[in-house]
């Protein structure tokens, strides 16, 4: 039988790679046809195509790993260096929606009545639900660190605990927003202010759900005993995922919530 | 193929065409186990289910050729299938609907 003389990972051919452009494709197109001509058909087949490649392609990688043993220590240097690149395309995302917040406040326009908050706009109070926000983020940083160490040091129960309290104030987080947003006396048609606000918080919050569904994915995946105490690579990533989050609300809550008043 | 489960970097895949850097020898494990061994833990090993690991990974190891997508057999043919199904068809069905959609319409 034929050995392969290097560490590194041939992939098996997959469709995945199809399926999701195509899904990309759909979701375009869908948006255009949508607006033009109010059917949503296009759209949704999008975004199930979607849901269908992310689930089989993300499967596919824990069947490779876990199960067929190819995520070797170069490999994982390989995964560790695209999780960093990644994190740091989404830094560079949300950098643009800071720079157009404070292009905005910095030099309110004479429309504007000439001062940050615009005239008209009632800003939320920053020491009310955003600061229980900000204390719900960092609490479930420490609780994310927790569940790090316990999985470090073969703690099963008390990983499995601290991960799920992790989503779960992360679920806490994304609750008391959606209130926010219900309540809040302006909307995202109110101006610049409307703008920035709900486009950057609003991108955030959107973050946020996408960090919970990957620390539940580890959570089932630690449950179902995938992560050993020396290689846990699928934990570490929604782990950095997770305080990336983290920094960007501590970001918008001092530039938006709290200046920004 | 060779499979490694939590071996250290110290340890250099032992194969033909790589300089071997420790003495020849068997991989020290050849499934992974969490650190902690069963007897050790009790009944703690047992906290929300057994460990089904070792068990996939003979499945997933069974030398049949099938690529990792279609491993499982069955379920995982009908998944694909589906995907592939919306996928082919939902691209016919935007072509169709872009094609419709850069028709000129009547002036009213």
């Amino acid at each position: 039988m034929a050995h392969q003389a290097h560490a590194y990972h041939m992939v098996d051919p997959s469709p995945w790679p199809l399926t999701g452009a195509i899904a990309a494709l759909l979701m375009t197109s869908g948006l255009a046809i949508w607006f033009h001509f109010h059917s949503t058909v296009l759209m949704t087949l999008g975004l199930i195509l979607l849901l269908l490649t992310m689930y089989q392609w993300w499967r596919d990688i824990i069947r490779e790993g876990t199960f067929q043993g190819h995520h070797t220590p170069p490999v994982q240097k390989g995964l560790r260096y695209g999780m960093i690149l990644f994190i740091t395309s989404e830094v560079f995302f949300f950098l643009g929606f800071f720079w157009a917040f404070y292009h905005s406040s910095l030099a309110p326009t004479p429309e504007l009545g000439g001062c940050w908050p615009p005239t008209g706009i009632t800003p939320l109070d920053p020491f009310e639900v955003p600061l229980l926000n900000t204390a719900v983020l960092l609490a479930s940083g420490v609780t994310v660190t927790w569940a790090h160490h316990s999985i470090m040091e073969g703690e099963r129960k008390q990983a499995i605990q601290s991960l799920t309290l992790t989503i779960l104030l992360g679920l806490y987080f994304t609750a008391l927003q959606a209130t926010e947003y219900y309540e809040a006396p302006f909307t995202i048609a109110d101006g610049v202010y409307g703008s920035t606000f709900f486009v950057a918080t609003g991108f955030h919050g959107l973050h946020v759900i996408i960090g919970s569904t990957f620390l539940a994915v580890c959570l089932l995946r630690q449950v179902q005993y995938h992560f050993t105490s020396e290689h846990h690579f699928g934990f570490e990533a929604a782990a950095w995922y997770w305080h990336f989050v983290d920094v960007v609300w501590l970001f918008l809550y001092v530039s938006i919530y709290w200046w920004g008043s | 193929k060779v499979y490694l489960f939590n071996v250290k970097d110290s340890c250099r895949v032992q194969s033909s065409g790589l300089k071997a850097t420790v003495p020849s020898q068997a991989p020290a494990m050849i499934f992974a186990v969490p650190t902690k061994v069963v007897s050790e833990t009790g009944s703690v090993a047992h906290y929300m289910g057994i460990n089904k690991v070792p068990e996939l990974q003979k499945i997933f190891q069974k030398t049949d050729g099938a690529p990792v997508h279609l491993k499982r057999g069955v379920m995982d043919k009908m998944l694909y299938r589906t995907t592939m199904g919306l996928t082919i068809g939902g691209t016919l069905y935007c072509l169709m609907a872009l094609y419709i959609a850069a028709q000129p319409r009547k002036p009213q």
